[in-house]
């Protein structure tokens, strides 16, 4: 498992003994997705409702930290399964704006390599403005590393 | 900032967030800060980068200001502004929660995923 942070976006990637429409068929199967993810006393996901299509809402409930919470979003690109991508609108953040989830699976020797990439975090202008935006959240990485 | 924050400091230090993120969200606040970065300006020396005006300008000075990310002081007759990096700390920590987020997502997934074969 490796991690990255950089600009306005949060990669992960994984690496999974399983053929790559095993791993997408668990990720994105509304009964399979409510049986792994969360983590013991931090988060749970409960119920999922997605209709996985191009243009196809998806609607995620449950709990973290003792709290009610609540993802919803669009189906944007869609190739089983090698890759799906959706907007992701979470009830927890302030001033909610969509950001952009994206899960890229490709299957060697059958083991298959998840890499997730999660964008516009920050605003929804930081991702219809780039103008500037690049710039100063490098320096802010060289700040917020240095502190 | 995040999906586990619940109690009141905490409320109190995303309100102080949410004020560096409304200022950044803006391209032309980036800009200042961008310009700021180079060293202090005065506030005329800033309007004369940009197009729009300079009461334009002082508005989102004084925005910037708000969230803590500009300071200022007289030098002479001019008004000299300066970036104070420190409250963008906020915008790296929410990256930080979202990393946290999906690593522990995909790490369930791989151990759901070869314990039911």
């Amino acid at each position: 498992m490796s991690t990255a942070s950089a600009t306005d976006f949060v990669t992960e990637q994984v690496s999974i003994h399983a053929p790559a429409v095993r791993v997408f068929e668990t990720l994105m199967n509304p009964v399979e997705r409510v049986k792994w993810w969360g983590s013991p006393d931090r988060f749970s996901m409960t119920h999922f409702e997605s209709d996985l299509r191009v243009g196809g809402k998806w609607l995620m409930l449950g709990t973290g930290y003792g709290r009610d919470v609540r993802v919803e979003g669009v189906y944007k690109e869609l190739d089983r399964p090698r890759l799906v991508t959706f907007t992701w609108l979470p009830s927890w953040q302030p001033d909610a704006t969509e950001s952009l989830v994206r899960f890229e699976l490709e299957e060697t020797d059958g083991v298959t390599t998840v890499r997730l990439t999660h964008s516009g975090l920050v605003t929804q202008a930081s991702r219809e403005s780039h103008r500037g935006w690049s710039q100063i959240l490098g320096w802010l990485k060289d700040y917020a590393e240095k502190v | 900032m995040s999906y586990h924050n619940s109690n009141h400091m905490v409320t109190i230090k995303r309100k102080r967030n949410e004020a560096v993120f409304r200022a950044i969200a803006d391209p032309t606040r980036r800009e200042i800060l961008g310009l700021l970065r180079a060293g202090e300006r005065s506030v005329g020396e800033i309007a004369s980068n940009f197009r729009c005006s300079r009461p334009a300008i002082s508005k989102h000075l004084r925005l910037l200001r708000s969230a803590g990310l500009v300071t200022a002081h007289r030098r002479g007759t001019s008004n000299l502004c300066g970036l104070n990096a420190k409250p963008l700390r906020a915008v790296n920590d929410w990256l930080q929660d979202y990393q946290a987020f999906w690593s522990e997502s995909l790490r369930s997934l791989k151990t759901y995923i070869e314990e039911n074969p």
